[in-house]
């Protein structure tokens, strides 16, 4: 027992004299001097007394002690506090390594563009998962939860409806208060004015306190807004309010128009607000009484999370509670999970895991860190040249007594400002591109929803700090181990001789290799991605439709009347009504060819759902095959000049009741039944009840831009008024353009309700991805470009650096009658060996890569994607060659012999 | 006076320790001390001193109060921790067991094999 004790007293007196060592230093210090002092004082007392004369007695005292300096640093030492000293990095390091950077800028360029390039790539993963789980505006606390269905099946949302919003707001306590919302354009003006169209939402009145949101003038919306036979209320966005009502001070109690209705602006919510994505209208949404099974309305539900408590008890209550019992059997059969997840996962369909559960994640986070890692390995060498031209004064310093430990600081301390510096211009350069580049566009939607922040944050900022560091680590320290890494003996003699004896091992020729070998790669990638977007016209093509003589419209009715059955009946044949109008006056006007009306139009973004073809049935375990669907107007293909390729296409009988029938296209017939005959076939939705017969077979059409043979699709009819929101493309001759305001007439007198969306010339609707690609594929030009500077500098300064080094040898063999070629190539064998070993890894993959991305929709062969490949490498091979070699080599045909024996003499 | 006797690595401390723990004492104090003890025949680097003080410090073993020394100045004085006394006690064994052993091992003649 007592050596145990003995142990522990001995484990806390050191952890307390280690944080008094570092807490205390100056006090520890000058109490340390103290204690010489009077040591020496006693000494020579003691020396006084044995009769030595006083001023003697004390020199001698102090030369019998030695230096204080050296006894404190040992004092130190015996204290354990060594390593943290000579860790310890002043000012003047940071000094010194700026005016490194500035003695040499072209390797600061190259490594701060490469750090700069790695760092915000290497964070990116993490911060978008961060923008997506953040709390919404406003809500501090981050209690804002949305409830939701998730089908495991499909790994998507299924909609939940008013039902479950009034089951969950009477069954759940874990909640302070639910809300729900939906939302639909509507056509705004004031009471006498032009009507345009405004997105806009149904919500609970509960929704603006959960949200602890207040308006910037009026109110919000409260519960009697909410009740039956409440005056029509509306609340307005803050960008509305300008641009509609030209930021109208007295517009609360002033009417303005939604569709046919007369509503009184209450309030007006605060600049940013926007809920719950771009909306700026907030309506109540009707109360709905109970329902029949699947009978109420689709609204989302968010909710504010009781004070104490938790999400995951909040996720134990409802998983205990299930979903309305008339509604729950049918979550039960689809297998449906209630979840209570950020709001942002509800918005972006992301399971309740988040961002980091998607496989593709941890692969994209890894490919990110390698590339920082490449960037890292190649300022490392950059670094390890640069450190290496100092090696006399490295050399000297260590003789005089620097410590390893002192010198590896040093070089760290400047691969660290070079590294924070880098990590400042990347992520500012990025946050500068995030606030100017049409992110929505890339994203595919028209703006990004309010709450999506995607500026930097201070996390990420700490985050980008922390990679700095570790980049320096990576970046500074191994090329400082390997240096001084060597005996000092040696090394004084070899810079006496004015050689650094450094040599260039393998790590920096492989990392030369890894450069050359992945630009000729991304090159390759980049190629395929731009011949993956030619690939839209052939896509064009195939559909055969002119889409630059398409107008496409979107027609909203927004349905705010009470939700019951007889209201939803009169609400169809309204919409019906309107469609038919709609479309017989568009068919009517001069110059229009036909009048397409879909759920989605060719060339747009179409929905997919896991399809089973009867007699391939898939088990409830098997991966679902997804299709891509669109629900047309029986006249949609004709309008569209389309003819079927097998049987026909739709009629008027097919929307007549009983079991519709379906249409689908040539890549759906190629993909499920490897081209058997269609015809007569039943397909479903996978786990649905209803069989659709296959009647017809037509043409490509647009389904997927990039990859048309990946583009499958089943077209089902419908009914005028059955589809809402519904597209309508008007075949003009030429000008589409010019329809645009006549459209809006027709629209305007065929209902006033009828909210018409922006019109677009169908030849300028490119599908989300697309855009995607183009992003990603200036994304790998970038990083080509990147890697070539690195290799291009890298050899650079090894070519140098052996070409100071070597030109009294190159002198001497110049004396003796030596070629100037012969020399050349004794000086650049090494790095062309790498940059055509770097060429020669990089040309299959690119090869594969380009055979891959682009056989799928082009006739390449593999021999064709061999010799683009080889050609692509062989530009890189001369690019590179040319710039990192062209100097040296005229340097080292510059050499007079004379010159460099007398000067190396 | 004595001859002279060379510390063997690793001693310094345990005299240094014995030396303390015959009563509160500062620096220089503890150099005296030893060669008192040791009449003369051991004498301490003072640059080997004041590290192995602060290691026997940094280690618990002994631990320093200020005080007034025999010329009236501020002096640091170092003591024993229970710590201290246990170490001590457990180097002065393990000593003694050393040096019996090599004693005896000195003494061994031919019969003894």
């Amino acid at each position: 027992v007592p050596g145990i004790l003995a142990l522990v007293a001995g484990l806390v007196a050191r952890m307390q004299s280690l944080s008094d060592g570092l807490r205390r230093r100056d006090d520890i210090e000058s109490k340390m001097r103290d204690e010489f002092r009077h040591h020496i004082e006693m000494r020579s007392a003691d020396l006084v007394r044995q009769g030595v004369e006083p001023g003697e007695a004390a020199r001698r005292a102090h030369v019998e002690f030695g230096h204080i300096d050296s006894h404190r640093e040992h004092a130190r030492a015996a204290r354990g506090l060594q390593l943290f000293d000579q860790a310890r990095f002043s000012w003047i390091d940071v000094k010194l390594a700026l005016r490194m950077l500035v003695k040499h800028p072209l390797l600061t360029v190259a490594a701060v563009l490469a750090l700069a390039v790695g760092i915000p790539v290497g964070l990116a993963p993490a911060h978008l998962a961060q923008a997506i789980e953040a709390p919404l505006p406003g809500d501090h606390d981050d209690r804002v939860r949305a409830i939701r269905y998730w089908n495991p099946l499909t790994m998507g949302l299924s909609s939940t409806g008013y039902e479950e919003f009034r089951f969950w707001s009477e069954q759940l306590e874990s909640f302070s208060a639910l809300a729900a919302f939906r939302t639909a354009p509507y056509n705004v003006a004031l009471a006498s004015g032009r009507a345009a169209p405004a997105p806009g939402a149904l919500v609970t009145t509960s929704i603006f306190d959960i949200l602890r949101v207040q308006p910037a003038m009026g109110r919000t919306l409260v519960a009697a807004d909410g009740e039956p036979g409440a005056p029509a209320v509306v609340v307005i966005g803050n960008d509305l309010w300008k641009s509609r009502f030209g930021s109208d001070p007295d517009i609360v109690g002033r009417d303005i128009r939604i569709g046919p209705v007369l509503h009184t602006v209450v309030g007006v919510m605060p600049e940013g607000f926007r809920f719950p994505a771009n909306e700026q209208l907030w309506l109540p949404l009707p109360q709905e009484p109970v329902a029949a099974v699947g009978g109420s309305s689709s609204v989302r539900i968010l909710g504010r999370l009781a004070d104490g408590v938790s999400a995951e008890q909040a996720q134990a209550e409802l998983s205990a509670a299930g979903g309305p019992p008339i509604l729950d059997l049918l979550a039960a059969r689809l297998r449906l999970q209630a979840e209570v997840v950020p709001f942002g996962f509800l918005y972006m369909g992301l399971p309740r895991s988040g961002l980091a559960s998607e496989p593709g994640y941890y692969f994209i986070q890894l490919l990110a860190l390698s590339l920082l890692l490449v960037a890292c390995g190649n300022v490392a060498m950059l670094l390890f040249a640069r450190t290496a031209t100092r090696f006399r004064e490295l050399a000297v310093r260590t003789a005089l007594g620097a410590s390893r430990t002192r010198i590896v600081s040093q070089i760290f301390v400047e691969a660290l400002v070079l590294s924070i510096l880098a990590a400042g211009v990347g992520v500012f350069s990025i946050d500068w591109l995030l606030g100017h580049a049409n992110l929505a566009a890339i994203a595919g939607e028209s703006d990004l929803p309010y709450w999506l922040s995607l500026g930097v944050t201070g996390e990420t900022l700490v985050r980008a700090l922390v990679l700095a560091a570790l980049s320096a680590t990576v970046a500074g320290v191994l090329p400082a181990q390997r240096i001084i890494g060597r005996a000092v003996y040696p090394s004084i003699r070899s810079a006496e001789a004015r050689r650094s004896g450094v040599r260039f091992g393998g790590f920096t020729g492989a990392l030369i290799v890894a450069d050359i070998a992945v630009s000729v790669a991304a090159v390759g990638f980049a190629l395929a991605i731009a011949q993956q977007t030619t690939n839209m016209r052939q896509a064009d093509e195939l559909a055969g439709i002119p889409a630059e003589q398409y107008l496409a419209v979107e027609f909203t009715m927004p349905f705010s009347g009470s939700p019951n059955d007889a209201e939803r009946r009169r609400f169809a044949d309204r919409l019906a009504t309107a469609q038919r109008k709609l479309v017989a006056q568009l068919q009517s006007e001069p110059g229009v060819n036909g009048v397409a009306v879909s759920d989605v139009l060719p060339r747009m973004e179409h929905r997919s759902q896991p399809i089973e073809v009867e007699g391939f049935e898939r088990g409830p375990d098997d991966p679902p095959q997804w299709m891509r669907y669109a629900r047309v107007d029986v006249d949609f293909f004709r309008a569209l000049g389309q003819e079927a390729i097998a049987g026909r296409v739709f009629d008027n009988v097919d929307v007549e009741g009983g079991p519709a029938p379906v249409v689908v296209n040539a890549p759906f017939v190629d993909r499920m039944l490897a081209g058997q005959d269609p015809i007569g076939r039943r397909v479903r939705v996978q786990g649905d009840t209803a069989w659709h017969e296959i009647i017809g077979v037509v043409a490509h059409l647009g389904v997927n831009m990039v990859n048309s043979e990946s583009g499958g699709a089943i077209y089902l009819p419908a009914a005028p008024g059955q589809i809402n929101p519904f597209q309508v493309g008007i075949h003009v001759g030429s000008s589409p353009t010019g329809m645009v305001s006549r459209v809006r007439d027709i629209a305007t007198r065929a209902d006033p309700d009828l909210v018409m969306g922006t019109p677009v010339v169908l030849s300028d609707v490119i599908q989300g991805d697309l855009y995607l690609t183009i992003a990603m594929a200036a994304g790998l030009v970038l990083l080509v470009g990147v890697l070539i500077v690195l290799a291009v500098s890298g050899i650079y300064a090894m070519l140098s650096l052996s070409v100071s080094e070597r030109t009294r040898e190159i002198g001497i063999l110049t004396a003796l009658g030596a070629q100037r070629s012969t020399l050349v190539w004794v000086i650049l064998r090494r790095s062309l060996l790498q940059i055509g070993g770097g060429a020669v890894i990089g040309v299959p993959v690119a090869a594969w890569l380009l055979y891959q991305l682009a056989v799928s929709s082009s006739r390449t062969s593999p021999l064709d994607a061999i010799v683009v490949a080889v050609g692509l490498a062989a530009g890189i091979v001369v690019i590179v060659g040319l710039f990192a070699c062209l100097a040296p080599t005229r340097r080292v045909m510059a050499i007079d012999a004379n010159e460099a024996l007398k000067a190396d003499g | 006076l004595a001859r002279q006797a060379e510390l063997l690595p690793g001693t310094l401390d345990m005299v240094i320790l014995k030396a303390i723990s015959l009563g509160d004492v500062h620096g220089y104090g503890v150099l005296l001390r030893i060669e008192q003890i040791s009449g003369g025949a051991i004498t301490v680097q003072q640059g080997a001193l004041y590290p192995a003080l602060y290691r026997l410090e940094h280690r618990g073993l002994i631990k320093s109060e200020w005080g007034t020394s025999e010329n009236n100045r501020r002096a640091k004085f170092y003591r024993l921790t229970a710590a201290g006394r246990h170490g001590f006690g457990e180097e002065k064994a393990s000593w003694k067991r050393l040096a019996d052993a090599i004693a005896v091992s000195l003494m061994a003649t031919p019969q003894e094999i």
